[in-house]
C-alpha cells in the first residue's frame, strides 16, 4: 500500500469507475443473464399454457363427441322400440285380419255345406217320393189289374205321400 | 496494540496529463473483479439455458423470477423493464460487500463513492423519468406543491434523497468493518489477559485464542446478513422513487 484514501470522502475516479463497472455490468447481465433466462421461463410457461389450452380442447371435444354419441344412441334405442312396437302393432291386425277372414270362411263353408245337405235332403225326398209314387201306382195297378191312368193319379198319390211325409218332419 | 481504520488503500498512482493523478485504489480493484466475476457467472449461466434446466439454471431462474415478481410487486407490471437493472444493482451491492469477507479485497460498499455513485444513478433515473412522464414545467411545480412555501424543503429532501441513500450504504458497510476492526482489537487484549501468566517468549508462538470463532459469527451478521439487507433496501427504495415517477400508463394520460 502507498498509502490510503479517506474513509469517509467521495473520489470522483471512483465513482467514474463505479458507473462504467455498473453500466457495464448491466449490459452484460441483461444480455447474457436476465434477458435470455426471463424469455426461457416465459417461452417454457407459453408452452406449458398451450399444451393445457390443447388439452382442455381436446377433451372438451371429446366430451362433446360423446355426449352427441350418447344421444344419437338413445335415439337408435328409441326408434328400434317404435320400429318394434309398430311391428308388433301391425302383426296383431294382421293377425285378427286372418282370424276373421278365416272365421268368415268357416262360416261362410258351412253355411253352403248346410244348403248343400239341405238341397240334397230335398232332392232325396223327392226321389223316394217318385219311388215311392211308381211304386205304388206299379202296385195299385198289380192290385187292381189294369192300367191306372198314371198323370191322373200320380197327383193323389203326391198328396198322400205329402201327407205321410208331412207326419214325419 | 494499534488499531487502524482506513480507507482505500492505494496500490499504485500514475500520472496522466488533463486527468492528475489517478490513484490505484482497493476499490478499483473489487469493482473489477465483481464485475468480471459476475460476467462470468452469467456467461456459465447462460451457456446452460435448456429448456429443461438442469441444476444451476433452474437456481438462477428461480432467482430471476423472485427479481421480477419483486419488481413488479414494487413498480407496478409496466415497469418490469426495470427489473435488470435492479438485478445488477443487487448483484453489486451483494457482492461488492461479500468480497471484503475474502481479507483480499476491500469491499466495494465500504467506499463511499461508490454508494455516491449509485445513489446518483437513481435519482438520475427519478428525474429523468419525471421529466418525460411528466414534463419538465410540472416536474419544476412539484417542487412548490403542497405550498410555494415548502420549497425549500422540497429542494432539501430532493438532495437528501440520494445523500442518505449513499451513506446509509456506506454507514452500514463501513460500519460493520470498523466494529469488526475492534472486536478484533478487543480479543486480542482478552487473550493476552487471561494467557499473562504464560511467559512472554512462548505467549508470542501461541495464537490468540479468543479471536478464533468470535469474529466469524460477528461476520455473518456484519458482513452476510447486513450486506444482504442493505443491498435489498438500495434495491427497494431505487425501486419506490422510480417507480413513482413511472406511474401506469392508464394513469398518465388522465
Amino acid at each position: 500500500m502507498k498509502g490510503f484514501e479517506a474513509f469517509v470522502g467521495v473520489n470522483f475516479l471512483t465513482m467514474l469507475a463505479a458507473w462504467l463497472n455498473l453500466l457495464i455490468l448491466f449490459l452484460l447481465l441483461k444480455k447474457f443473464l436476465f434477458k435470455p433466462i426471463k424469455n426461457m421461463i416465459d417461452s417454457r410457461q407459453k408452452e406449458i399454457d398451450d399444451m393445457y389450452e390443447d388439452a382442455e380442447k381436446s377433451k372438451s371435444e371429446a366430451s362433446d363427441i360423446k355426449s352427441e354419441y350418447e344421444k344419437k344412441l338413445e335415439n337408435a334405442n328409441i326408434e328400434s322400440e317404435e320400429i318394434l312396437k309398430n311391428a308388433m302393432r301391425r302383426a296383431k291386425l294382421r293377425e285378427e285380419d286372418i282370424l276373421r277372414d278365416a272365421n268368415e270362411k268357416a262360416a261362410r263353408t258351412m253355411e253352403r255345406a248346410y244348403e248343400q245337405v239341405e238341397l240334397e235332403k230335398k232332392r232325396a225326398i223327392n226321389e223316394v217320393k217318385d219311388e215311392v209314387a211308381t211304386m205304388a201306382i206299379g202296385i195299385a195297378s198289380a192290385v187292381i189289374e189294369r192300367d191306372v191312368d198314371e198323370t191322373e193319379h200320380k197327383a193323389l198319390i203326391d198328396t198322400f205321400i205329402e201327407n205321410m211325409g208331412d207326419g214325419n218332419d | 496494540m494499534d488499531i487502524s481504520v482506513n480507507g482505500p488503500g492505494i496500490y499504485f498512482s500514475f500520472d496522466l496529463p488533463l486527468l492528475g493523478t489517478i490513484n490505484v485504489t482497493q476499490t478499483f480493484i473489487s469493482l473489477f473483479v465483481v464485475t468480471i466475476g459476475l460476467v462470468i457467472l452469467a456467461l456459465v449461466v447462460n451457456k446452460r439455458i435448456k429448456k429443461r434446466p438442469g441444476g444451476l439454471q433452474v437456481i438462477a431462474e428461480k432467482l430471476v423470477t423472485m427479481l421480477y415478481n419483486l419488481v413488479e410487486d414494487t413498480m407496478g407490471k409496466h415497469n418490469s423493464r426495470f427489473a435488470p437493472y435492479i438485478g445488477t444493482l443487487f448483484l453489486s451491492s451483494i457482492f461488492g460487500t461479500l468480497i471484503g469477507m475474502t481479507q483480499i479485497f476491500r469491499s466495494t460498499t465500504a467506499d463511499l463513492s461508490v454508494t455516491a455513485a449509485w445513489a446518483l444513478v437513481t435519482t438520475g433515473m427519478v428525474w429523468y423519468h419525471n421529466i418525460k412522464n411528466f414534463g419538465f414545467k410540472s416536474w419544476l411545480k412539484g417542487f412548490t406543491e403542497p405550498i410555494v412555501v415548502m420549497t425549500p424543503m422540497n429542494i432539501v429532501s430532493e438532495i437528501a434523497t440520494p445523500v442518505s441513500m449513499a451513506f446509509r450504504h456506506f454507514g452500514n458497510v463501513a460500519g460493520g468493518s470498523v466494529l469488526t476492526a475492534l472486536i478484533y482489537g478487543a480479543l486480542a487484549l482478552l487473550s493476552d489477559f487471561v494467557l499473562g501468566w504464560i511467559p512472554q517468549a512462548i505467549l508470542a508462538y501461541i495464537p490468540k485464542i479468543f479471536q478464533i470463532g468470535i469474529p466469524a459469527i460477528l461476520s455473518i451478521y456484519f458482513d452476510l446478513f447486513s450486506g444482504f439487507v442493505q443491498a435489498l433496501v438500495f434495491s427497494l427504495l431505487t425501486m419506490v422513487y422510480v417507480g413513482a415517477a413511472c406511474p401506469p400508463p392508464e394513469e398518465l394520460k388522465k
